[in-house]
């Protein structure tokens, strides 16, 4: 059975976690994300779950290292200053390969910023954001309904290749309200996780590390998370495409933005003007190849972000030589309208003589 | 209902119930009435008297853009909002306004109604101004029912409150049904472009 109910992004986030068996929360409160700790400060409990509000967002990842090393599903939330306080810990798991949900309501930045929507840790998310030679598994929701639907997806994943993954939102999609279809809550089995530090007794002892220090040891350890990577690369990648049959101009747009470009795309086809879309439902992996196959066929590409350009590397890395490449950006809290993003995508197709 | 977007904006100062107004009427359109709906809000620090204003987009197809662009329907619950939020509405946009609290009204399409004063007087509760408001609002965006509003307020009021919530709700609607919207001037005009 299907129920309708009317949810904010944040808590949506919070209820797809607990449909996916996460018993185990250890955060620390920052706005925009706010509403996360708060529902499953009550909300775990009631299911045989832990919630714990950390000292500090250094101290709530390592507890979510902590959880997940044990074999639990295990989350954390927090927006940009939090999250990069907590990439030191990121790294360890992404090093010692333990799974684990990563929730980043984006605020504005760099530095304290503010509390508005923005895309602007899309690297940080994307490029691994710690030290060392990883990545995260990103996945970027548009609506309410994706809130809970990836949240349920990054567990998944994130247990399957044992890495952790991250939710990469903003303020809008954290705190707007919209109908969310429920699935009836299943009970949940996790698959069994051998490698988890469980107790020893009755096996030999195991241990999960993230030094090596002998020769080469190393080396061939970031081989295997690369083979893993790209794993994730050719297998997992997700996104939407949007007239892409008959379009004269491709938008590659995520998230919040997706929507505007959706309405832009309306208000066009009333003018005659044929715009499609793709959008990255994972940053990492980066649906790169539609993004080079569809170039191929229609070589105008729009980037927009609320940012100053950093997707725009990842679809510039995807596409080949001869595609017109355009970017219109807002950063900093501004909100393209739809009427900014149909005039910029005009400029570019009178350019090419459209 | 009414064919594509329809954009609602309920506006004034925190402790007035504009979130919970909001939160009622997106249930209402979104849940018991099937529709797509939007909602978000916005809000200043403070617990009591800071602005509050709400979004509530409503429409029978998929919602894109998720925030109120040019509203349909502003209500403004005090002077304040009314003065900051009139020059979004639509041109022919409607403009409610509480009239115990707003005295200077920008146009002559409004429906004034003494929101505050029916609440405190005739409901003896001046906490649920924002019910008698949501009433009105429900009834004069024409889209969503007045049984529908109810059963949402009785899914959303606090435990106990759902009597007068009720009450208060329908003093709204009765307020409303009694006004002729055809007599309303059909567009917005200020003042300035009359001249």
């Amino acid at each position: 059975m299907v129920e309708r109910v009317l949810l904010k992004g944040n808590i949506a986030i919070a209820k797809g976690a607990i449909a996916a068996g996460c018993r185990y929360y250890f955060g620390y409160p920052i706005t925009p994300q706010n509403d996360i700790p708060e529902y499953l400060s009550s909300e775990l409990p009631k299911v045989g779950g832990t919630f714990i509000q950390a000292e500090s967002e250094v101290a709530s990842i390592n507890m979510v290292l902590g959880a997940s090393a044990a074999g639990a599903r295990v989350m954390t939330s927090s927006s940009g200053p939090g999250i990069s306080l907590m990439q030191e810990g990121m790294s360890y798991m992404a090093g010692s390969e333990l799974p684990g949900l990563i929730v980043n309501v984006m605020r504005v930045g760099p530095g304290l910023g503010g509390i508005a929507p923005t895309q602007g840790d899309y690297f940080q998310a994307t490029k691994g954001g710690g030290h060392g030679d990883y990545f995260n598994i990103v996945l970027a929701p548009a609506s309410v309904q994706e809130m809970y639907d990836l949240a349920i997806k990054a567990f998944e994943l994130s247990d399957k290749y044992r890495n952790p993954a991250m939710i990469l939102c903003d303020a809008i999609l954290g705190q707007m309200k919209e109908p969310v279809a429920l699935e009836e809550a299943e009970e949940v089995t996790l698959e069994a996780k051998p490698w988890a530090l469980d107790g020893s007794k009755g096996r030999k002892p195991q241990f999960l590390k993230t030094l090596y220090l002998s020769d080469g040891e190393q080396e061939a350890h970031n081989l295997e998370l690369k083979e893993k990577y790209d794993r994730i690369r050719e297998e997992e990648a997700l996104f939407e495409g949007k007239g892409l049959g008959d379009c004269e101009i491709v938008v590659v747009a995520f998230g919040t933005v997706s929507r505007i470009v959706k309405t832009a795309i309306q208000m066009a086809r009333k003018e005659g003007i044929k715009i499609g879309m793709i959008r990255p439902i994972t940053l990492f992996p980066f649906p790169a190849s539609i993004i080079r196959e569809t170039a191929k066929k229609i070589p105008r590409i729009m980037v927009v972000e609320m940012n100053t350009g950093q997707m725009l590397e990842d679809v510039k890395l995807s596409i080949e030589n001869g595609v017109k490449l355009g970017f219109y950006g807002r950063p900093g809290g501004g909100i393209p309208t739809p009427e900014e993003i149909l005039k910029e995508i005009k400029v570019m197709l009178d350019e090419e003589g459209f | 209902m009414k064919q594509g977007r329809y954009e609602i904006c309920l506006s004034g100062s925190g402790g007035q119930g504009i979130i919970l107004a909001a939160l009622v009427l997106a249930e209402a359109a979104g849940i018991l009435e099937g529709m797509e709906v939007c909602q978000s809000q916005s809000y200043g620090p403070e617990a009591r008297g800071g602005a509050s204003k709400a979004d509530v987009i409503i429409s029978d197809e998929p919602i894109d853009y998720p925030k109120v662009l040019q509203p349909d329907l502003l209500l403004s619950m005090n002077q304040e909002a009314c003065d900051t939020y009139f020059q979004y509405l639509k041109p022919e946009g409607l403009l409610v306004v509480d009239s115990s609290l707003v005295h200077q009204i920008p146009t002559n399409r409004v429906v004034a109604i003494p929101f505050t004063q029916i609440a405190r007087k005739d409901l003896g509760k001046e906490g649920v101004a924002n019910m008698v408001a949501l009433g009105a609002v429900g009834v004069l965006s024409q889209i969503i029912s007045p049984q529908s509003l109810e059963d949402a307020l009785i899914r959303r009021a606090p435990k106990g409150s759902e009597d007068i919530n009720r009450r208060a709700l329908h003093a709204g609607i009765k307020e409303a049904q009694a006004i002729n919207l055809k007599e309303l001037p059909p567009f917005i005009t200020s003042e300035e472009e009359e001249l």
